[in-house]
Formats: C-alpha cells, sequence, structure tokens
C-alpha cells in the first residue's frame, strides 16, 4: 500500500489528534518530560533513570491491566510475581556461573560475605565475553519468565475457586508472605543483606547505562505490542467477554477456569519479567525492596489513572507519575525547606489522593478503553467500501 | 502464673480479634473490604505514644482516644471515598481498591506525622517499644488483661447492640437485605457510618493494644494485615462473633504456636512467623470457606452433651 498523504491533510490530522483526549495527554507528557529532564543537573542520566523506572514499571503494570483490566480478576498480590521473577534472577543464574567457574554456588552463596567476593569474579568473566553475557541476559531473562510462570499457576490453584473480595485478599497475603520468606531464608537471596546480580553488559564499557536502558525500553515495547496484539486476539476477546459476564462466557462454552489460569500465568510471567529486568537495571537484589506499597499498590495507581482495561492509557499513566515521582525525588532537598516533613512521603500521599480521586470522578481513567478492532483500520474501511459497492451493484 | 509467652500472646491475639472484627463488620455492612485497616491501627498505636509522651501516665488511660481517631478516620473514609462509591454501586473490587488509595493517603500522613515527632518535639517514633511503659497488675502484664478484658467487654456490647437495641436490630435487617430493610424505613446511610465508625475505632484500639506487644514502626499495622485478615476470613467474613474468635485462633496460633515450634525445631521457625496465618487463611478457603462461624456448633454442643451425658450415666451406675 502506498501512502499518500498531503502535507496540509497531515496538518489536519495533526488537529484532529491534538484535540483529542490522547493528543493532550501525549502534548502534557511531552512537556512534563522535556521540562523535568532539562531542568536535571545532568539531563542524559536523567532521562536515563525515568525510562529505566519507567520501562520495569510499564511491564508490571502492563501485567497488571491484562488481568485485571481485561480479566477481571482483583489482583492485588502484583508484587507477588515481580519479587519471584526478581528472587529467579538473583538466585539461579549468578549461582550457575559459580557453579561454572568452580566458585561456591550452593547455600552459602547467599551469605553476603561470599556474595560480594564472588560477583565481581563473575562479572570479570562477562565483560571479557560479550556472547556469553548476552546468553546470561537472556536466560536470566527467560529464568524469571519461567518462575513467573509457575508461580501464576500455582496461585491460581486456589485462587481460581475464590469469590472477588476473597481472591483480592489471598492473592495478597501470598504476595506478602512470600517476600517475609525471601527476607528470613539468607540463601535464597542473601535475607536482608541482598546479594548482588552479575551485570551483563558490562562489556559495553562507558555505554553501559545507555545500552541497558535502550534493553530495556525495547523489552518494554516489545511486550506492550504483544499484549496489545494478544487483546485483539480471539483469546484477548474471551479475556474480556469473561469480565464482562461470566454466564454469558459460560453459555459460548467457554471454559472459565482454563480462561482464567492462563491469564495467570501469562500476566505473572509478564511481572516476573519486569522484577527481573529491575535487578539487573539496579544490580542487586533485596527482598525487602518488593513490598506491597511499591509493587501492588502502585502498579494499580498508574493503571487507574491511564485507564483500566487501556494498554496506551497504562503507557502514559506510568509515564505521567514516573516522572511526576522522579521531580520529587530531584527536588527533595529544595523541598525540605519548604515542608517541616521529609518531601518523599509527598509522593505517597499523591498517589493515594490522585487513586481515590480517580476512582470517584473519572473511573475511566485518562484514556479509557475502546472497543478493539480485530482488524487493521485501513482493511475494515476497505470492507466496508466492497460491502457499500455491492448494495449499490444490486 | 501464666507463662511470659502466652501473657504476650494473648494480648496480641485480643488485639487482632478487635481488628478483624472491625473487618467483618465493615464488610457485612458495606460489602467494602477495607485494605486502610492496617494505616488505622498504626494511627492508633501514634496516638497514644504522642499523648504518653506528651502528658504522660499510663498508655491505657488514652485508649478511649485512639477509638475516637479510629472512628474519626473511618467516618472520614465513609463520607469522603466509600458513600459516593457505594451510591454508584460500585463492584466489590472498585470499594476495595478505593481504601487502598485510602491506605496510600494514611501512611503518607503517619510518615510525616513521624517527622513532625521527630524535627518538632525531638522524639523517636520510628521504633518504639511499649511494652517498657506497661504495668504488672497480680503477677500479670496488664496489656494481657486489658485485651481480654476488652474483647470480652466488646463482645458483650456488640452482642447487646445487635440484639436488644433498635438501631442493632436495624442493623441486622440492612445487612441480612438492604433493599428491604429501606423499603421499611431504616436509614442505610446511618447503618453505613455506623459501621465505618465501629470499625474504624476498633481497628485503632486493636493496633495501640498490639503495640503493647509488638515493636511500634509507621509500617506495623501493613505488617500484621495479612493477620487481621486472616482473622476475619476464619470468622467466615459473615460473622461478628466468628471474626473475634477467628482473629483470637489466628493471633494466639501465630504467636503462641510459632513460638513452640521453636522450642521443637530451633529458633530459625521464628522469622517465618507470617506464614502461619496464611496457612489458616489457605486451609479455611479451601476446606470450610464459611468460617468458624458455618460449623455446626449447635450439633457439635448436643453431640458432646449427649456423650459427656452417657458418660456421666456409666460412672452412676
Amino acid at each position: 500500500m502506498k501512502l499518500k498523504i498531503e502535507p496540509k491533510e497531515l496538518w489536519n490530522r495533526f488537529l484532529v489528534l491534538m484535540r483529542s483526549r490522547e493528543g493532550i495527554v501525549c502534548l502534557i507528557t511531552a512537556i512534563g518530560l522535556s521540562l523535568i529532564t532539562l531542568t536535571a543537573a545532568e539531563p542524559l542520566a536523567m532521562f536515563l533513570s525515568i525510562l529505566a523506572t519507567f520501562s520495569s514499571f510499564f511491564i508490571v503494570t502492563l501485567s497488571l491491566n491484562l488481568e485485571t483490566g481485561e480479566t477481571g480478576i482483583p489482583q492485588f498480590g502484583r508484587v507477588l510475581a515481580v519479587l519471584t521473577g526478581a528472587f529467579a534472577v538473583g538466585a539461579i543464574p549468578g549461582r550457575i556461573m559459580a557453579w561454572a567457574l568452580g566458585l561456591p554456588c550452593g547455600l552459602d552463596y547467599g551469605d553476603d560475605r561470599v556474595n560480594y567476593k564472588v560477583v565481581p569474579r563473575i562479572n570479570a568473566v562477562l565483560e571479557a565475553n560479550p556472547a556469553l553475557s548476552i546468553g546470561f541476559f537472556i536466560f536470566s531473562l527467560l529464568i524469571a519468565a519461567l518462575a513467573g510462570a509457575a508461580i501464576g499457576w500455582l496461585t491460581s490453584r486456589p485462587a481460581i475457586r475464590l469469590r472477588e473480595a476473597y481472591l483480592g485478599i489471598s492473592l495478597l497475603a501470598f504476595g506478602d508472605v512470600f517476600m517475609w520468606i525471601g527476607q528470613n531464608w539468607e540463601p535464597l537471596v542473601g535475607g536482608t543483606t541482598g546479594v548482588f546480580i552479575p551485570d551483563p553488559f558490562r562489556f559495553t564499557g562507558g555505554y553501559r547505562h545507555i545500552v541497558m536502558v535502550s534493553v530495556m525500553v525495547g523489552i518494554a515495547f516489545l511486550l506492550f505490542v504483544f499484549v496489545e496484539m494478544l487483546s485483539r486476539s480471539p483469546f484477548g476477546r474471551t479475556l474480556k467477554m469473561l469480565r464482562d459476564c461470566e454466564l454469558a462466557a459460560n453459555v459460548y462454552g467457554r471454559d472459565i477456569v482454563k480462561v482464567r489460569t492462563r491469564s495467570l500465568v501469562l500476566g505473572s510471567s509478564i511481572a516476573a519479567v519486569g522484577g527481573g529486568l529491575y535487578v539487573i537495571y539496579v544490580g542487586s537484589c533485596k527482598a525487602a525492596t518488593f513490598n506491597r506499597v511499591y509493587w501492588t499498590f502502585w502498579p494499580w495507581a498508574y493503571m487507574m489513572l491511564g485507564g483500566i482495561g487501556s494498554h496506551v492509557g497504562v503507557f502514559f499513566g506510568v509515564m505521567i507519575f514516573t516522572m511526576i515521582r522522579a521531580f520529587i525525588v530531584v527536588k527533595r532537598h529544595a523541598l525540605m525547606g519548604v515542608v517541616p516533613f521529609d518531601p518523599i512521603w509527598l509522593d505517597t500521599l499523591l498517589g493515594g489522593i490522585v487513586l481515590i480521586l480517580i476512582v470517584l470522578f473519572m473511573p475511566y481513567g485518562l484514556i479509557p478503553e475502546k472497543p478493539k478492532t480485530t482488524l487493521p483500520h485501513d482493511k475494515v474501511e476497505a470492507m466496508l467500501k466492497a460491502v457499500k459497492q455491492r448494495v449499490r451493484g444490486t | 502464673m501464666i507463662p511470659p509467652v502466652l501473657a504476650s500472646g494473648l494480648a496480641y491475639a485480643g488485639a487482632i480479634a478487635l481488628m478483624a472484627c472491625g473487618i467483618t463488620i465493615i464488610y457485612m455492612c458495606t460489602r467494602t473490604f477495607n485494605f486502610a485497616h492496617a494505616t488505622m491501627a498504626t494511627w492508633g498505636f501514634y496516638i497514644t505514644y504522642t499523648c504518653l509522651m506528651l502528658y504522660g501516665g499510663s498508655p491505657y488511660q488514652y485508649f478511649p482516644l485512639s477509638f475516637l481517631f479510629g472512628a474519626l478516620l473511618g467516618a472520614i473514609c465513609y463520607f469522603g471515598v466509600n458513600r459516593p462509591l457505594l451510591k454508584r454501586k460500585a463492584s466489590e473490587i472498585t470499594l476495595m481498591m478505593s481504601t487502598m488509595g485510602y491506605d496510600m493517603a494514611l501512611l503518607a500522613t503517619i510518615q510525616i506525622f513521624c517527622d513532625f515527632l521527630t524535627y518538632r518535639l525531638g522524639l523517636y517514633p520510628r521504633m518504639v517499644t511499649m511494652s517498657a511503659y506497661d504495668v504488672e497488675v497480680a503477677g500479670v502484664s496488664a496489656s494481657t488483661l486489658v485485651s481480654v478484658i476488652l474483647a470480652v467487654s466488646i463482645l458483650t456490647i456488640l452482642h447487646f447492640f445487635l440484639t436488644k437495641t433498635k438501631f442493632g436490630i436495624a442493623m441486622r435487617a440492612t445487612i441480612e437485605n438492604p433493599v428491604l430493610a429501606s423499603a421499611i424505613g431504616i436509614d442505610s446511610e446511618k447503618v453505613y457510618l455506623t459501621a465505618w465508625l465501629l470499625g474504624g475505632g476498633l481497628a485503632s484500639l486493636g493496633g495501640a493494644l498490639a503495640s503493647m506487644v509488638i515493636t511500634g514502626t509507621p509500617v506495623m499495622g501493613n505488617i500484621i494485615i495479612v493477620t487481621m485478615f486472616a482473622g476475619s476470613i476464619l470468622g467466615g467474613l459473615y460473622s461478628i462473633y466468628g471474626s473475634l474468635l477467628g482473629g483470637f485462633v489466628v493471633g494466639l496460633a501465630e504467636y503462641v504456636g510459632t513460638y513452640l515450634l521453636s522450642l521443637a525445631l530451633g529458633g530459625w521457625v521464628l522469622g517465618y512467623r507470617m506464614v502461619v496465618p496464611l496457612v489458616i487463611m489457605a486451609v479455611t478457603l479451601l476446606f470450610v470457606p464459611r468460617g468458624l462461624a458455618g460449623l455446626p456448633w449447635e450439633k457439635l454442643f448436643r453431640k458432646i452433651r449427649a456423650y459427656v451425658g452417657g458418660r456421666l450415666k456409666g460412672v452412676g451406675t
């Protein structure tokens, strides 16, 4: 197909977009992002760190949207899958490398006195060998995804039979308890001291930050496309049917338990990749990082702000909140004199208030969910034209 | 006379029972599963702590104040968040989520309040051992006595409130069938407000009580909320008596059970305390989904009576 758009036509389309909700939200986001980046002391580093936080939370919130927004499961235990991915990346690939190099790889790998000696030696090997590094990175993510899928399946077993409130509480309790286990069982990921993660991007030298963040953004984008395509597929439409009317789904012969299980497994697997990416980026894995407020409540706030069920909405929800939170962190010292408390709490306060306001006054979020067309827009147009012609012909 | 672990275990269990009762009252009346219970409990602790630091005395004399403050937090949640959503007939998930937002906001206010205490009043509010201010009565720490007395008296008060007063009966009618209740002229909004007042108050009272046996931190409530949920679910989620009993059982199992296990298996067990409420919750949901309240108690009593009676007869002849 040839693209034939006049400049004027393009301008008109742009104006229409700008008058729509998406356009305004997009414009505000762009202005905010550029303001925050340009006023920072180091614009590039600021931009990259915003993007890195954005990508990991975007992946996690996408998975939440898949389970809650599309399937209607009250996933109040998002942190469970995220920390499973993080623990898997913290515990397994490093041990395999240590084993291959003949370093301590058993239960004592989690001991901080051993760990801080082992990981730099693995890093040295990875740095000298780019192919191995890339393989290590991909393997880590695969392990995370597999572990996430496993935990998703495990939680789905008792959870699938429960009703709304019960299901939400059980999922929340699962997440909390798993964090406690990670914090207490030192061999897993070092307990309260945590473990270091071997760095697979060391071979890029001074470009490490840029390369790492680009890879994260790339993975986030690929997962976004995947989830978007999924929600247009027959499976995605089944999910929405389940959410909107379970009875109808039953009548049309859909196996509710199976569909819900699949959604939980897929969502958990995606969230685990998000958690794994986050710990690789940070360079260490500590159980206490993965608490309920950070990885369950905040993704909910992101999703509600963007628009429940709308993946594009989730993109903007995560972006806007990430920007504001980064802004608060950067301006922390300047704000310290203005308010008589640590300004970092403003961000939790803001999250809670925005969540309440959105639920009360804008329940569909900034960019509400739209009915999905299963075919591309121009194909639908062409089909309509053909039908019209045929009607005229008769 | 009572081993110290059992004494603190009883105090903890009583606190959990009060908080679980609050969750159940709010859920029964408004279909809202209150996540903000965690921070409401923490606020109860901070009210007691601050008053104790400022005015001295015994922590117990500030418990009524904690209850009132919790009731105020509950009322704010009802008028600000819950009422508009109930009017809109929002789904259970939406109701839960809105309390999640309230929880986040309250958590932030607690942290801000702690900063205020630290910078302005020169206190150290982020790691508090309230048991240092406890007293001993007849060889038992007062927290144990207060906890048991509070749990029993609240059970009694609620029982009389729900069965003997006109408003209590109206409340039960609304729980049973809201449409029919409003058809005969019961103001359901009053019922909802009462539920939030009672629930919030019990949460704060429970938090103040719990801080007498566990370390008080700004995230204290967030740590024990799984235990509260487990107590409420073990109680059946639709029975006030059940929730008090369930909370008591879960709290005792968590505190004393883990200690007994640690005697048998070694000290490492103590770190996994939080697994106990989860296991209780999972077992309840899988095998007794209606909780303790769903058990055929009358049948059980009759059987026991018949059994005991039979044995007694055997003894007599």
